[in-house]
């Protein structure tokens, strides 16, 4: 059997059993027999099993330089490195496909694992169904548009061309796409006992909560995710750009803005039962915004930088998107008024007031890059006209956005549940006040200029300021103790989130970049550096030549930004190169070698220069939120609520006893 | 989805709310499901055959420039980059090419540049040599009418307007000469 049949076998016994499960848990729910769709996480077991095998198998494949599998064929390559060979399996459409369902059967087991109490209840049944459908879809994905496993017959000698050799220039190339995909696929759990609990109408059940924990877990991954993307362009492009709002960014970005919503939010329904219809809304906004991502990313609808993702799988996400808004807003507009709870909030000045605000700018945002994105299209349908909607909308449209959510962040971790007295709230503020000023002060005294910076770094000051507050007063009482559990972890992601406020604002605001042409020996000098180009120098690889540029900094250490040529690609590529240090990175690229009339070299060379403050503090602000988020998940001291969230109501005794049990 | 009624909850029927929504979704699925798909993307290249999207505007030497004015000859509008070397490696070719054929009238060379210069531009044709309508401001839209999600590539455009052919990669005089011939071989 070829090894490309035997991939294709796995594939389709994966697809088997994810139609048996549809089939067995109907026929369960139909018939009132529990054990029917009990008996089917064996079913569970065989999906993951064949997606872990198919995973094996194309890594195999791509490891040996398999090429009688076309995915291979198209991607792999006798020059790639062997880190990047493991890496090949995501830099390409099927392969990325293949990961998805992979990591997916893997959440669906866990989901088995964990509610196994649970088994016999008609929501489980529900979940499962959910679950198996979505499986389906992507199992037959690969059956279909996406296969990974096509056959191909390859001429003696044959190589592949290896991985988009922009893929290749970096090592978090290796980790951003799973993580990200750990994250994005992650949200399909909360979405599926979102499904079950409208279905069964047990959404006072405390299933939230119980899948609260699995959704905080997503959420962390996709921020981890979405940082080390930003950090992979930072690194590779060389232009000191992380974010550029492109169709692809705006598409993980998207499902990140209502999954914060909701893991805030929840919270609300935790405490007063409040909010349930549009937890549910934003649990199924957030995965459908997944599959639209998917679609966005996939389809080349939209023009983006992205285009090597294309594909035409195009069709078939775009009817899974639809049937999953059909099937959602059907449930909702059946369930919603019978979910609904009485609890009305008190006083906007209240916790839950915090939160309403909260979700609403963080719709509002989302709606925002939501239009950004597919104007182009609306505006396409209507006049026939192709435009793109630039950096300027965006930066334009969310900046007030981002000063709203820092002045929330520090206002909201001090707010007592109910009601908070003007006098209580003084207390508690003045010292992330005195904090924010401070920051102000003393960015205003080390040069920085322009209101809206300034105002960025006294909100960051304010917001860290409570977060630290919160901390603090948690570790005096509980000691290390003080650092897990919801509130302490979400402060420490709020540190997090107020150093990439700070770093976004500081590294956009001040952000200074010239072009030089330099010869060999010469000096220029930009923004209090030294900038010494000492010679160039090639070197051969199996798969490319590159031409390095030795750039001697401030007369310490050299950097060698420069180009590299892939044959087989017939394209050159930029290498930058990033000094980075704490207060300042200085980004390096060559923008070209100029030549003499007889097409030679002359040895000169033309260096952009980037200098920006504070980069390297987004890359801490992301692992911090990602620690932060580990943190949260750790159980708390939940029985015995600190200060600053106030001791829980008779009322919320109910739920929260349910989900002691639940998880 | 993102717009799925209020939080707080207000004594509303919850299809008053989903009725506005599904409506909305509804159009923007039909939206994205009735518009073309991959016309950037690697896969596909749908003008070839068609008649060649209008290109207008001003050359690196400041001449006024209609796509329109070269009908009746063979258009090669090749989009490049100063900075990239497969571009400086199909220069001669390019040049050649228009040697051997503008001056008949036959054919020539139309540049689009990519994000460059003009001083970088005009640099790089004193030094390579090529004598043609170089366009570099405002390109960004005939990449987008074109597809080019790369450099270099290169269109072939017939004596009528039509589109024939879009070649990636550096190219030789002899696939121009090839897809040409084979073209009026088709149309004779």
């Amino acid at each position: 059997m070829s090894s490309a049949l035997f991939g294709a076998l796995i594939i389709a016994v994966g697809a088997a059993a994810s139609l048996t499960g549809i089939v067995v848990v109907v026929l369960g729910l139909v018939g009132h027999r529990p054990n029917w769709w009990r008996e089917s996480r064996g079913l569970v077991w065989i999906m993951f099993a064949m997606a872990l095998l198919a995973i094996v198998w194309m890594e195999r494949a791509l490891i040996n330089r398999d090429f009688t599998i076309e995915f291979v064929a198209h991607n792999g390559s006798h020059q790639t490195s062997a880190i990047f060979n493991v890496a090949t399996l995501w830099s390409a459409l099927e392969g990325s496909i293949l990961l998805w369902s992979f990591i997916l059967t893997g959440y669906v087991a866990a989901v088995v694992v964990k509610f196994r109490d649970k088994r016999d209840d008609p929501m489980m049944a529900w979940v499962l169904l959910t679950l198996f459908v979505v499986c389906a879809f992507f199992f037959l994905l690969m059956v279909g548009p996406a296969n990974p496993f096509r056959s191909f017959d390859p001429p003696p000698g044959f190589d592949g061309p290896g991985p988009n050799p922009l893929l290749q220039a970096h090592i978090l190339m290796a980790f951003h796409p799973p993580i990200l995909y750990l994250g994005y696929v992650g949200f399909t759990v909360p979405f599926a006992f979102a499904i079950g609990a409208l279905v069964t109408g047990r959404v006072g059940e405390g299933w939230l909560l119980a899948t609260r924990r699995w959704t905080v877990i997503a959420w962390g991954l996709l921020t981890l995710g979405i940082v080390l993307g930003a950090w992979w362009s930072y690194e590779t492009l060389g232009w000191g750009g992380y974010w550029a709002w492109d169709a692809v960014e705006n598409a993980s970005i998207l499902p990140w803005l209502t999954g914060t919503a909701f893991i805030h939010s929840v919270m609300v329904q935790e405490r007063r039962g409040m909010l349930r219809v549009w937890n549910l809304s934003l649990v199924i906004a957030t995965f459908s915004l997944t599959i639209l991502g998917t679609f966005i990313t996939r389809s080349g609808v939209i023009e983006s930088v992205h285009a090597f993702s294309e594909s035409g799988i195009g069709p078939a996400l775009l009817g899974f998107f639809a049937a999953i808004v059909i099937v959602s807003l059907g449930l909702i507009a059946w369930r919603g008024d019978q979910l609904r709870s009485p609890g009305r909030i008190d006083s906007p000045l209240s916790r839950e007031g915090a939160f309403l605000a909260n979700n609403v700018v963080f719709a509002a945002f989302a709606f925002v890059v939501l239009l950004g994105t597919v104007f182009p299209l609306i505006v396409e349908a209507a006049n026939d006209d192709r435009i793109s909607v630039g950096n300027p909308y965006f930066d334009r449209m969310t900046m007030p956005i981002g000063f709203v959510l820092l002045f929330l962040m520090a206002v909201a971790p001090v707010l007592p549940w109910r009601k908070a007295s003007s006098g209580v709230l003084a207390d508690r503020l003045i010292w992330p006040a005195w904090i924010g000023a401070g920051a102000m002060v003393v960015s205003l005294l080390v040069g920085a200029r322009g209101w809206a910076p300034t105002l960025a770094f006294g909100l960051g000051g304010f917001a860290g300021g409570a977060a630290l507050r919160q901390v603090v007063l948690a570790t005096r009482r509980q000691g290390l103790r003080g650092l897990v559990g919801r509130t302490n972890g979400g402060m420490i992601v709020h540190f997090g989130v107020v150093l990439i406020a700070v770093a976004f604002a500081a590294s956009n605001a001040y952000v200074r970049q010239d072009t030089f042409l330099l010869e060999e020996g010469q000096t220029a000098s930009f923004s209090g550096h030294e900038f010494t180009y000492e010679g160039v120098d090639f070197r051969e690889y199996p798969n490319r030549v590159e031409r390095r540029v030795a750039i001697r900094i401030d007369d310490t250490q050299v950097y060698e930004p420069g180009t590299a040529f892939y044959p087989f690609v017939g394209r050159s590529f930029g290498i930058a190169s990033v000094r980075s240090t704490a207060l300042q990175d200085i980004a390096l690229r060559v923008e070209s070698f100029p030549v003499d009339d007889d097409g030679l070299a002359t040895g000169e060379v033309v260096i952009r220069v980037t200098v920006q403050p504070l980069i390297a503090w987004l890359w801490v602000g992301g692992g911090i939120m990602a620690l932060g988020t580990l943190l949260a998940v750790v159980p708390g001291n939940r029985r015995n609520p600190i200060m600053p969230v106030g001791a829980p109501l008779p009322e919320t005794a109910t739920p929260d006893g349910r989900v002691e049990e639940l998880v | 989805m993102s717009g799925d009624g209020t939080p707080e909850s207000t004594p509303l029927r919850a299809a008053w709310i989903v009725v506005p929504v599904a409506v909305v979704m509804v159009l923007f699925i039909a939206l994205l499901a009735t518009r073309d798909t991959g016309d950037a993307g690697f896969a596909s290249f749908s003008l070839e055959g068609q008649v060649a999207p209008a290109i207008v505007g001003t050359t690196i030497d400041d001449q006024p420039f209609d796509l329109d004015d070269f009908r009746g000859r063979f258009v090669v509008l090749n989009f490049f980059q100063t900075t990239c070397i497969p571009c400086v490696q199909e220069h001669p070719e390019l040049v050649s090419f228009q040697n051997d054929y503008a001056p008949s009238g036959f054919a020539t060379v139309v540049s689009v540049a990519f994000d460059d210069r003009p001083s970088n531009l005009r640099d790089f044709f004193d030094r390579f040599g090529g004598d043609w309508p170089v366009l570099a401001s405002d390109t960004g839209s005939i990449i987008v009418d074109y597809g080019v999600p790369l450099v270099p590539e290169s269109i072939v455009i017939a004596p009528n307007g039509e589109v024939i052919k879009k070649l990636r990669g550096g190219i030789g005089q002899n696939d121009l000469e090839f897809v040409i011939a084979e073209w009026q071989e088709a149309n004779a």
